[in-house]
């Protein structure tokens, strides 16, 4: 159960997809997400489709589990959809049925935008962490973020930062699984009762777990310093990230999307 | 029968391609009172099979028996009634407290099972005695103590629930010699006095030879062995096969036979191989 979290789960390969530049990768992600935005035709969002579908074929990962990343999301997706379905107004399909007045073309057109934008979304920001090791996605942050540097920014400290929170995740999934069944094993009951007796049952969990946490991070931060850790300046890295050419074929693949998306919101 | 496992088989992550047996078709039946020592290597199932014994995890076929009733076709009530009646201590077991007392994180286990204060009291003192710690830690708070009086600690709040069964996987992990000889020791006292069944895991076959009388082999989620210790050790090439020993007091009376003298090899603890050393120079001198 508590296992299944899939936050950032990284998927190793070798393909196309995988040996980008985790910086192409990152601003590709963000720009696939400004044109999503952009798109205002059926045939844009095909495009994007298409791009996407590409991105999963060259990638090999398997079409369930992209389906997966999308199902924690169906209830809101479902949601936003419905709600602008409601209050998008126009003129009614059913014109003459009177308690089907709500239902507009307008309003069913834009839920299916909406469901086809979030879902497009999902797919594309999941997939960004499914070929990206965590450790490769923060070593590029710093490396994009590096010109914030000059007005004194902790780039270096802040990536690292997150470096670390995302290599404690598994561990104190791992953590949290140990003492509830060490809990349980003593009649610790989370399943039953309201709310607050709930709650409540929780304090044999989080009191040990915040504790594991404090002394892993002194472990850790010993076990730095004892390697003569002391901030970025100065330090070189293992991994040096060089833009190939892949990576201006898929900036340029990208940029055919925007000018498709753009020449499809002109013409239609 | 106290504990009986009947073609007990788990895998982990069914239908994914890390699907692992991780224990393979397990027959177990342990007697009411016994002191079971369990062995195997890292990753050989003996975790896995200790939590099922207290319905942590639930077999992916067949069936867990405690003292008679079957923990996956019973009510939920009374598979939970059965945590109570198998006490599991897990490894490290000191990174579970969490209450502001010793006292309090002692009665945890008893409050839960909705018991009298008075009651509560007595079992909060007489598992504080089992594991021989003083009364005058029980106001203290349990992040105060040293390593080995948490751990201590933490097996008294499982003795608390005065269970049938106590299970306690490596309880000397990690501690000095000193620490280890202590916690054992207070467990014999504990099975003697209370007439309780143990089942001990441990990776020191000096452990085992020292406090169980039955020791059960495992490798590759497969129980390999089932048998008294002696019978056990008298497998030493086959345990040494599975990444295994046998204890080092035990090889050196393998080794003096090989030499060509003419002792046990049956010895497991110092005291038994004090005593065949003693019987031998006595033999030899009465042959002179």
């Amino acid at each position: 159960m508590i296992k299944d979290i899939t936050i950032g789960q990284y998927f190793p390969g070798e393909s196309v997809i995988h040996r980008l530049d985790p910086r192409t990768k990152i601003l590709l992600t963000i720009f696939y997400v400004v044109v999503l935005f952009a798109i205002q035709t059926m045939w844009g969002f095909l495009a994007a489709a298409v791009y996407m579908l590409s991105i999963i074929l060259l990638s090999g990962i398997s079409f369930k589990t992209v389906l997966k990343s999308v199902k924690p999301l169906a209830f809101i997706i479902v949601f936003t959809a419905v709600f602008n379905m409601i209050y998008a107004g126009g003129t009614p399909i059913f014109a003459e049925v009177n308690w089907l007045k709500w239902l507009t073309y307008d309003g069913v057109r834009r839920a299916a935008f909406m469901a086809i934008r979030i879902i497009l979304l999902v797919m594309g920001t999941s997939f960004m962490t499914y070929t990206t090791s965590p450790i490769m996605l923060t070593g590029a942050m710093e490396s994009l973020l590096s010109p914030l540097k000059l007005v004194k920014a902790p780039v270096h400290e802040l990536s690292m930062m997150m470096t670390i929170a995302l290599r404690f995740i598994p561990t104190l999934v791992d953590e949290t699984d140990k003492i509830m069944n060490a809990q349980k094993a003593r009649g610790a009951d989370f399943e039953t009762g309201n709310i607050f007796r709930r709650a409540k049952a929780l304090i044999p969990i989080l009191v040990p777990l915040l504790i594991s946490a404090f002394r892993r991070a002194e472990e850790l931060a010993d076990a730095m310093e004892c390697r003569c850790y002391n901030g970025g300046d100065g330090r070189t890295k293992y991994k040096i990230y060089h833009f190939a050419l892949r990576d201006l074929w898929a900036m340029l693949v990208s940029l055919l999307l925007l000018a498709a998306v753009i020449l499809l919101n002109v013409l239609l | 029968m106290i504990i009986e496992t009947k073609n007990l088989t788990h895998k982990y992550s069914v239908g994914t391609p890390f699907e692992k047996v991780a224990l393979d078709n397990i027959n177990l039946q342990i007697e009411e009172g016994a002191y079971v020592g369990l062995i195997g290597h890292t990753g050989s199932g003996k975790s896995t099979l200790i939590s099922h014994l207290n319905a942590i995890l639930q077999p992916t076929e067949g069936q867990v028996l405690i003292d008679g009733t079957d923990l996956w076709a019973c009510s939920k009530a009374e598979r939970i009634a059965t945590r109570f009646k198998v006490g599991l201590v897990f490894q490290y077991p000191e990174y579970q407290l969490f209450e502001e007392t010793v006292y309090k994180d002692i009665a945890f286990g008893p409050k839960n099972m909705k018991l009298s204060d008075e009651e509560i009291e007595r079992r909060v003192r007489s598992s504080l005695a089992f594991v021989g710690l003083k009364e005058s830690l029980l106001e203290k708070s349990p992040f105060d103590l040293s390593g080995g009086q948490k751990r201590r600690v933490a097996i008294a709040g499982v003795m608390a629930l005065e269970p049938k069964v106590l299970i306690l996987d490596e309880p000397a992990a990690g501690l000095d010699p000193k620490g280890r000889d202590e916690i054992l020791a207070r467990l014999r006292d504990y099975h003697k006095e209370t007439g309780s069944t143990v089942l001990l895991v441990s990776h020191s076959m000096e452990d085992i030879a020292r406090n169980a009388q039955s020791a059960i082999v495992m490798e590759d989620g497969r129980l390999k062995m089932h048998a008294p210790v002696e019978e056990v050790f008298r497998h030493t090439d086959e345990l040494t096969a599975m990444g295994l020993d046998v204890p080092q007091i035990t090889r050196v009376f393998f080794s003096l036979k090989e030499k060509g003298y003419d002792v046990s090899t049956d010895i497991y603890t110092i005291e038994a191989a004090k005593r065949e050393i003693l019987s031998h120079l006595k033999g030899g001198k009465h042959r002179d």
